[in-house]
């Protein structure tokens, strides 16, 4: 082969670098084709004979092939043309697929993924990884392959029946398919996406604050009530399609989590099956871009501590195949996604002792196992040899905590020892639009997420205690909270002193809960999220702006960097 | 040339001076600057620089910020931060009045650019400045900062000072790493 420069000659990127719409196309393109190869093929491993399956893995890589030719880059067309005389063998019936085509196939997707997606820094000029070699010793494996010729696998049964999932595959898959085929799509720039979606969110709150305003509630004109009553709804609609507009469905997450089962089980040598639901469950592109880190993070701890040894599982009576379950679904307002498996279970009397010794847990303090499994999700709580001494279940779920709480959600477990664990993990459909609860210090208002309220009340002085003279905790049912003084930590002039007169609200806060005391709540609302922008980045316990109903600005409340004030400042409160 | 001193000339006119300022080049080197007061003080900034004026309007205040950051407004949807030039250039604090404005300014930081508004006492007008107009910045044995002017402009009997927003406002632009 001529070139010998990484990944392919660059001067064959000529018509890559003269059209960045269209390099940006292929691109985006590719990467679906491959995404939709590699999910294929994971079925056709299940069900080797099925040609219909060869062919829907052969079809799109002949597109990408021509894209790739198109845009005159040989590299990729020459790589995926070898590869595609192998798979076109293969489905007019002359080579059979067996394990080691189905890796070679899976090795090529990764490769080309790999290419294509440094094709933007090639054409920049910048350094990229050498596939030279890599795509050489594929495309010689292929010639291997196809030399040592295997006969067709004869119609002999046994040899034949598809394993249940693959059947399962053959009624979902061409339903699937077709409904994508039909529907014509448009790409669009994802920013001009984002402006129209907080255009509209502007729209929402104008006709807000146009219908509140005192002129026409108290209008007893007919006419203009009905009007503006359609003004509203159509309001609504567009903002529900704009929305809309940024769902995409879980599919391309749960294909790249069934890849790296598949990867994960190998390595482990823990033989077990991912049976995903819901794939077509849409949510926020942002939220699916921020949920896939999680949920690898969940997918590798489920395997390589939640499912047992080949070895246990046979002494515990279990069936060596372990069962791993990837759920998505709606509901009531939220989406929900379940991972369970089959596994040990938590070992809640080991998490325990490790708290103890860790501090975490008081010594003489009794837990409900549910708070004992939260404390997996505490920073510190994973290093590598806990990892191996409470099976696992501790690398980085802290991390994984920390992630779903950035996206507004939250993170339960369900454990039964023996039988298996499942984690909840339950977001909010949208990034932009919050349902908060208004509370009011002082003239001021601040806002704070509906789902991280836990109760609110009106404390008695005595429930209030006070510590060298500052108040300080909170007493409810037994238990004691942190509490702030939101006008306190903040500085507002006009803010109730004594906490007895004013609200006090319980948060939750990264597992914690913590109480917060204002004035008064204000009601509760859907408001548009802003970030304040970069002057205000740092500032500690506000996380962000919201636009509220009459058009004025509420800052949200960031219970955590709240946190991080308690005892900077001398307290004048009282209880 | 717009140039005539004319303090009666209204908001609205000014606004749509501004919009209309953007053809030309306002620089040291002279072209236009909207002008206005703090105390008896004039000023003024690169047209160019200018989005919008708007009435004062309901300013929410972010805790942790030095007195001169009045808070965010909501403008049309976009936060926006808001400074009171006058406690930032030291001037005794002043009831806002009815031609008490915000000058809406993009403002050049080290690694982008941000909307700021800025509260000034009245907003005059839209001054055609020539190159000839304008005097270097002389120095005033450290009694202030100069490094915030452009320079001096002389038009017709009054000085003018023109401000770079940028030197002003950006360093401000990344409050928060105060504690």
């Amino acid at each position: 082969m001529a070139d010998l420069t990484p990944g392919g000659s660059d001067n064959e990127l000529g018509a890559f670098i003269a059209d960045p719409e269209l390099a940006g196309m292929f691109i985006a393109d590719a990467t679906d084709h491959l995404g939709t190869i590699e999910a294929t093929i994971l079925k056709l491993e299940k069900a080797p004979s099925d040609l219909k399956l060869v062919n829907d893995i052969f079809r799109p890589f002949h597109t990408v092939k021509g894209n790739a030719g198109v845009l005159g880059i040989a590299s990729i067309e020459e790589f995926a043309h070898k590869i595609e005389t192998l798979l076109d063998l293969a489905r007019s019936g002359k080579h059979s697929i067996g394990p080691a085509e189905i890796d070679l196939v899976l090795k090529t997707v990764d490769l080309l993924k790999l290419i294509i997606e440094e094709l933007p820094a090639r054409a920049a000029g910048k350094p990229v990884t050498d596939t030279t070699a890599r795509r050489l010793e594929l495309m010689a494996r292929v010639d291997e392959l196809i030399a040592g010729a295997t006969p067709p696998p004869s119609n002999k049964a046994g040899f034949t029946t598809p394993p249940p999932p693959s059947a399962n595959g053959d009624i979902e898959r061409p339903r699937a398919t077709s409904v994508r085929d039909e529907q014509s799509t448009v790409k669009v720039d994802t920013k001009k996406l984002d402006n129209l979606v907080d255009m509209v969110g502007e729209l929402v709150i104008a006709q807000a604050i146009l219908a509140e305003d005192p002129a026409i509630t108290g209008a007893s004109d007919d006419r203009l009530t009905r009007r503006l009553a359609h003004v509203r709804r159509i309001t609504s609609d567009l903002q529900r399609d704009t929305m809309a507009m940024r769902m995409v469905p879980i599919r391309q997450t749960f294909q790249k989590m069934a890849r790296l089962a598949r990867d994960l089980a190998r390595k482990f040598e823990k033989p077990c099956s991912l049976s995903l639901t819901g794939e077509e469950t849409e949510l926020d592109r942002k939220v699916v871009e921020h949920l896939t880190d999680p949920l690898m993070h969940m997918v590798r701890n489920a395997i390589d501590h939640g499912i047992e040894s080949l070895s246990e599982r046979t002494a515990a009576g279990k069936p060596p195949m372990a069962e791993l379950r990837l759920k998505a679904f709606h509901r009531a307002g939220f989406i929900v996604f379940e991972i369970t498996d089959d596994g040990a279970g938590l070992d809640t009397e080991r998490i325990l002792a490790k708290g103890r010794s860790l501090g975490l847990v008081p010594n003489g303090v009794d837990l409900d196992p549910a708070d004992v499994h939260q404390l997996i999700f505490q920073p510190g709580f994973s290093t590598a040899s806990q990892v191996t001494e409470l099976s696992g279940r501790g690398v980085g779920m802290d991390v994984v905590r920390r992630n779903i709480e950035a996206l507004r959600g939250r993170i339960d477990i369900q454990t039964e020892r023996g039988k298996g664990t499942t984690f909840a993990i339950q977001l909010p459909l949208t990034l932009a639009i919050v349902d908060g609860i208004l509370l009011g210090v002082g003239a001021d208002r601040f806002v704070i997420p509906t789902f991280a309220v836990q109760e609110s009340f009106r404390p008695l002085p005595t429930q209030v205690q006070t510590m060298q003279g500052q108040v300080c905790m909170v007493q409810v049912r037994d238990r004691l909270y942190p509490l702030l003084h939101i006008g306190e930590v903040f500085n507002i002039s006009g803010a109730r002193k004594r906490i007895s007169e004013g609200t006090v609200v319980l948060c939750h806060e990264s597992g914690r809960v913590v109480a917060l005391a204002v004035d008064e709540l204000l009601g509760k609302q859907e408001v548009v999220i802003k970030s304040l922008g970069e002057m205000f980045k740092n500032i500690r316990g506000i996380a962000g702006g919201a636009i509220l109903g009459d058009g004025r600005i509420g800052l949200i409340l960031d219970t955590g960097g709240l946190l991080s004030l308690v005892g900077k400042t001398t307290s004048q409160v009282a209880a | 040339m717009i140039g005539a001193v004319n303090q009666g000339k209204s908001v609205m006119e000014t606004m749509l001076a501004v919009e209309n300022g953007g053809a030309n080049n306002a620089s040291s080197s002279g072209g236009k600057f909207l002008t206005f007061t703090l105390g008896n003080e004039e000023y003024g900034v690169p047209v160019l620089k200018v989005r919008e004026i708007i009435k004062v309007m309901d300013i929410t205040q972010v805790p942790q910020v030095p007195d001169y950051v009045l808070g965010v407004i909501n403008l049309r949807g976009k936060v926006i931060p808001v400074i009171d030039l006058r406690r930032k250039f030291g001037f005794p604090a002043m009831e806002h009045t009815e031609r008490t404005c915000i000058i809406v300014v993009d403002v050049d930081l080290a690694s982008m650019r941000v909307m700021m508004g800025v509260v000034v006492d009245s907003v005059q007008e839209v001054l055609n400045v020539t190159e000839a107009e304008i005097e270097e910045t002389p120095e005033f044995g450290g009694r202030a900062t100069t490094a915030y002017l452009l320079g001096l402009a002389k038009v017709k009997d009054s000085v003018k000072i023109l401000l770079d927003l940028d030197c002003v406002l950006g360093s401000d632009g990344q409050l928060g790493t105060r504690a």
